[in-house]
């Protein structure tokens, strides 16, 4: 923690007014008022940088996300640019081609947001909520493991292997996000599984 | 393992010929003060802190004068400045500097050298105040502004015994081997235990984008994390405030944890922004932002007061 008050805050609290500053102690006090004066019809504009992990491959490049606008007022809070975090150490500021491109994946208008659908023989998708989303999964991954379970191999001993289906995680996600995707996807018997685009 | 024919040893190859950024970068007084003289300049025309900044220009010019004339500053001995880096303590605590034969000698020689420049009779007044005291009086002047304890009757003098200061702390800091400093604490200058004037993302090759924080005593520059506090460390609530309209090259750092700023300078976007002279320059920023509620925690002594 640096200065809790500064001189010229405690003099203005105390009821000295302007006067405390090595401008004005040098005797350009004049100066000092014109810029006062200058500065006051002008507002701050807010932009915060934040951290995050490029979503694309396992590499798990730092980068900093810059957006504009105050969540306390009604402004819109919009992503206005992504660079490689140089703080990082995986990837120290650089970013492959890919990375390099965030923001017009963030901003694309093709960018999904919501669980679709597309029906065998249709020719668009719809939306439909997360309810049915995750039902409809659920539904098929039981069926599909109630069919090609292997629980024993041909030799009759035990493996608890589901061959048929496979699961493909997100390459941005922290150790605990890891290891419970880990634990639930192996708890079925799924055996094709990954964490990463690899694309 | 290079022995063993089967195991290759592994070359590195590094990321994209990046370094690790050094940890500190030590003053160049041969060209800091003169830089910044120019700087000063450069920015004056049309500015409403004109006159002020031109004579700022003046006192950089008779800093860089002094960088060069000054007898050469002695250094403690070798294992005791490694002691003081293993203990994560300041190398060079600019307290010794109060007793330093090159600050005297440079506040002495200031007023003769600022002699030809127009200023205001205030200045003026403080110059003939220092050329004139005694020396118990100048050491008593440097110890006050090395303990951020500078009477407010008596901020002018004390300008230029801050002055005097940055010349000597900058020419000791050079000596330094680079390796030596260690972090000592946030917002704290690992060489002279001074506190910072601002701070700066560079735009040179091979650290492009990383943030160093300038030590408004020594000049020494310390890599400190971007998106983190620089008075308390804090990674909460750090926001950017810049003035609508006008240049997104210099912005405020705010901490809403501890409710103070330093500026931050985008030297990629320019590469002439400097860290003392663009900071008195962009004291409008200031205006707004400690009207909006946050306290400046960059020292700057051209900015005493603030």
């Amino acid at each position: 923690m640096l200065h809790e008050l500064s001189r010229r805050q405690f003099l203005k609290a105390a009821g000295a007014g302007l006067g405390g500053s090595a401008v004005a102690a040098l005797g350009f006090g004049g100066a000092e008022e014109a810029l006062a004066q200058a500065v006051r019809p002008f507002k701050l504009a807010r932009t915060t940088e934040t951290r995050n992990t490029c979503p694309y491959c396992s590499v798990a490049c730092g980068v900093i996300l810059y957006s504009l606008g105050d969540k306390s007022k009604n402004a819109h809070p919009a992503i206005i640019h992504i660079e490689g975090d140089p703080d990082h150490p995986t990837n120290r500021g650089t970013l492959c081609p890919k990375g390099s491109a965030l923001l017009d994946f963030v901003h694309s208008e093709t960018r999904t947001k919501v669980p679709q659908y597309r029906g065998p023989g249709q020719r668009e998708f719809k939306q439909i909520s997360w309810g049915e989303a995750l039902d409809r999964i659920a539904r098929l991954m039981k069926d599909d493991r109630d069919k090609n379970f292997v629980a024993t191999n041909q030799d009759g001993v035990t493996v608890n292997r589901w061959l048929t289906t496979g699961f493909l995680a997100a390459s941005a996600t922290t150790n605990e996000t890891a290891f419970l995707t880990y634990k639930v996807v192996r708890s079925t018997g799924i055996l094709a599984f990954d964490n990463q685009a690899r694309v | 393992m290079s022995d063993d024919p089967g195991f290759p040893a592994l070359e590195d190859v590094g990321i994209a010929e990046r370094d690790k950024p050094p940890f500190v970068r030590l003053p160049k007084p041969e060209t800091l003060f003169g830089l910044r003289a120019m700087r000063f300049a450069a920015l004056a025309p049309g500015h409403q802190l004109e006159a002020y900044l031109l004579f700022l220009s003046e006192v950089a010019k008779a800093q860089d004068a002094l960088a060069r004339a000054l007898p050469a500053p002695a250094l403690p001995p070798l294992a005791e400045m490694r002691r003081r880096a293993g203990h994560a303590m300041p190398i060079l605590p600019r307290e010794e500097l109060a007793g330093e034969p090159s600050a005297m000698a440079a506040l002495v020689e200031l007023p003769a050298l600022l002699a030809a420049v127009v200023m205001p009779e205030q200045a003026r007044a403080a110059l003939g105040r220092i050329a004139q005291a005694s020396d118990e009086h100048r050491q008593a002047m440097l110890a006050a502004v090395l303990a951020d304890a500078v009477p407010v009757e008596a901020f002018a003098e004390h300008i230029f015994a801050a002055a005097a200061l940055q010349v000597a702390a900058a020419r000791r800091a050079a000596l330094l081997d680079p390796l030596l400093p260690q972090p000592v604490a946030d917002g704290v200058c690992p060489c002279c235990g001074g506190p910072p004037v601002s701070s700066a993302v560079v735009g040179d090759a091979n650290i492009e984008g990383v943030r160093y924080v300038q030590c408004s005593l020594c000049a020494t520059q310390w890599n400190h994390v971007r998106v983190k506090c620089v008075s308390c460390g804090s990674t909460k609530g750090i926001a950017y405030q810049e003035i609508e309209g006008v240049a997104d090259t210099i912005k405020a750092e705010t901490c809403d944890e501890c409710r103070t700023y330093v500026k931050i300078l985008y030297q990629r976007k320019d590469m002439e922004l400097e860290s003392v002279a663009d900071d008195v320059a962009s004291l409008g920023l200031d205006l707004l932002v400690t009207e909006a509620g946050w306290r400046r925690a960059g020292v700057n002594p051209f900015l005493l007061g603030y």
